[in-house]
């Protein structure tokens, strides 16, 4: 009965899984550097990012998602100050503070980032990590990622 | 509204001995603990996986060692949890200590590889569904030895 308890469960946590998820959540914030495909290099995202020696962490989020995320990283003291952007899939916005947004409707960035498509087909949520080598080690869709922020720190620390 | 004097008393044989099982609580809370915990880290997925998985040799270990001893193991409900937090070991590095995985952490049950197996956590609940009816069968060949 137990044993049939946990495949309820299982099922019961499968379904809760939310329409910004990876359809694959083995995807999904595996915690691992340098996954599958990685390390490859890094698609300019600004003029300044990515910049040579210089880490950065790429930012994707929908035009709902920026404020948000806005608030939540200017109240982050990320280790190494890695340069910051934001890459909104939809018309450009602006953050307070010094963060760059970049408007992407097209989502091109995304795919250039191999951004994984979330269960609702729409654009992905979550961010790349890039090394100073401008390779890309790290990408995942994270929706929670606003209260999240501190597992970014533990990746930048890895890269 | 009177009682009746003559109400018959409540069968002694009936009458059991309630006993509190101060491991098994405490290892259903630690689980409990832990499942929040990673709810709370939006990483259920990671929960399953690492439960299935350690649980899973722990009751295969288990059944080994009852077999080998000839009597069953002390404080079953332990063991799966021992397992489990065992397997989950680099995830309390990686909230605690903020340690990015490695491919080494794999010594820990597989910690890495285990989320990519096809099938994913299903086929790890099949795996914990297999260790529990080997652990259950190791138990009635033991009965069975005693009769």
């Amino acid at each position: 009965m137990v044993a049939v308890g946990f495949g309820a469960l299982l099922v019961v946590a499968r379904s809760a899984e939310g329409p910004l998820d990876d359809p694959d959540p083995a995807y999904q914030r595996p915690g691992l550097v340098d996954l599958g495909a990685l390390p490859k290099p890094a698609p300019p995202v600004t003029g300044d990012v990515p910049a040579p020696g210089r880490e950065a962490v790429v930012f994707f989020v929908r035009p709902d998602g920026l404020q948000p995320l806005c608030d939540a990283v200017a109240a982050v003291d990320f280790g190494g100050e890695p340069d910051l952007v934001v890459v909104v899939a939809g018309p450009a916005g602006s953050c307070a503070g010094d963060l760059p947004v970049v408007a992407n409707p097209a989502g091109r960035l995304a795919e250039g980032y191999g951004l994984r498509e979330p269960a609702d087909g729409g654009s992905p949520v979550g961010y790349a990590v890039v090394d100073a080598a401008g390779q890309i080690r790290y990408r995942t869709l994270d929706p929670e990622v606003d209260d999240l922020l501190s597992e970014v720190d533990t990746i930048l620390r890895a890269v | 509204m009177s009682e009746s004097s003559s109400a018959p008393a409540a069968p002694t044989a009936t009458a059991r001995k309630v006993r509190l099982c101060l491991w098994c609580v405490v290892a259903v809370i630690i689980e409990l603990g832990l499942y929040l915990s990673y709810r709370g880290h939006d990483a259920r997925f990671h929960w399953f996986t690492h439960f299935f998985v350690g649980s899973a040799v722990a009751l295969l270990v288990m059944s080994a060692v009852a077999l080998h001893n000839r009597r069953p193991v002390p404080v079953p409900l332990v063991w799966p949890v021992l397992g489990h937090l065992y397997a989950m070991f680099p995830d309390l590095l990686f909230s605690a200590g903020h340690v990015a995985h490695q491919r080494w952490m794999d010594v820990f049950l597989g910690h890495i590889t285990t989320h990519f197996v096809p099938g994913r956590n299903l086929t790890w609940y099949v795996a914990f569904l297999a260790a529990t009816a080997v652990y259950l069968g190791a138990l009635h060949r033991l009965r069975s030895r005693e009769r």
